[in-house]
């Protein structure tokens, strides 16, 4: 049930979804892989929109070449971790909900664990071999993982339904080297703001996810566009035909 | 015949973003990239690597629909074909 002040505090949006829609949100549980650049905005907002649990994780601590796009810190975070900051911030934009902040580096050993019983997984991570170990842990759990990647003004986004649409590796199926990517804040705003809405949408059962499509940014042009995507067949993940490993002997 | 190349990202920053082209018939899909990407050595080099094979995490399409690029000397380009190519996006 949401309370008086909830109510007051959610009113616009339960023009739009209904009470049921805004207890839905505050039923659920988002993980947010990373608190960086796509991290902050999902968090702030998925907070703000009244999102009841959501489970943060970073390891690493704030640093002043951050602060271009890693908005939930600032310059008085520097040296902090970022679980730390995160958690300060977005207790400030919400304290009805609640926020786990885990300083930790995901693994394989820890993922299963970390992401726990959530409803989905925001992929707000920098590099590939995380990500794959996000798409396994969403296909294993059967989640859905939002997907979202930036580099300098351009972005992509999609929404993975294990078993329903094309998974990360069917998409991505080798990482691209890793690097000291440019970025302007603007871009992961855009794309993090693409990923919290398919969040909103899935969880309240509204609107068409980004399914079996890559959106597609480029903020040069300013212009968005998107690719068909389809499943691989002979996906290591959840491919129909993968091929088991051979044990040796 | 008239074929449509659209770069993205990374590649899009030094081939641009959509070229139309008139290739020599018979042109295998690996072909026409090379001779399109050619024109510049850094977009080359971002999508071949020393032995002129795709980098293995390139992505291609051919009118929407996914090429392997182990398979992409041996297909054949048609006229109207439409051809992405891009790259994981990776930062976040």
């Amino acid at each position: 049930m949401l309370s008086e002040r909830e109510r007051e505090r959610y009113k616009r949006q339960i023009l739009l979804f209904g009470e049921n829609g805004q207890e839905q949100l505050k039923k659920s549980h988002i993980f947010i892989a990373g608190a960086g650049g796509l991290g902050s905005p999902i968090a702030i907002y998925l907070a703000v929109a009244g999102v009841g649990t959501i489970t943060i994780v970073d390891m690493d601590t704030v640093d002043q070449s951050n602060l271009n796009r890693q908005i939930l810190h600032t310059d008085r975070d520097i040296g902090k971790k970022k679980t730390v900051s995160a958690i300060e911030k977005l207790h400030e934009y919400n304290a009805d909900i609640t926020i786990n902040a885990i300083d930790a580096t995901i693994s394989a050993d820890n993922i299963r664990d970390l992401v726990g019983r959530a409803d989905g997984i925001a992929d707000a991570m920098d590099n590939y071999p995380i990500r794959y170990l996000l798409n396994r842990t969403a296909f294993e759990k059967k989640i859905p993982l939002f997907h979202g990647a930036i580099r300098g003004l351009y972005g992509q986004a999609t929404t993975i339904l294990p078993g329903e649409t094309p998974c990360l590796e069917c998409i991505f199926p080798k990482a691209p080297p890793k690097e000291v990517f440019p970025v302007v804040g603007v871009t992961p705003g855009i794309i993090g703001m693409v990923q919290a809405n398919e969040v909103i949408k899935y969880l309240i059962h509204e609107g068409t996810l980004l399914k079996n499509r890559l959106f597609i940014w480029d903020g040069m042009e300013s212009r968005a566009e998107e690719l068909c995507i389809e499943r691989n067949p002979a996906c290591p993940v959840c491919g129909t035909k993968r091929t088991t490993p051979q044990k040796r002997g | 015949m008239t074929v449509k190349i659209r770069f993205f990202a990374r590649f899009r920053e030094l081939l641009g973003a959509d070229v139309i082209t008139e290739p020599k018939a018979g042109i295998s899909l690996s072909g026409l990239v090379k001779e399109i990407a050619g024109k510049n050595k850094e977009g080359y080099d971002a999508i071949f690597d020393e032995h002129g094979s795709f980098r293995e995490f390139v992505i291609l399409m051919r009118n929407g629909k996914r090429v392997d690029i182990a398979e992409a000397a041996t297909v054949t380009v048609a006229d109207g074909d439409e051809i992405a190519v891009f790259p994981p996006v990776a930062g976040g």
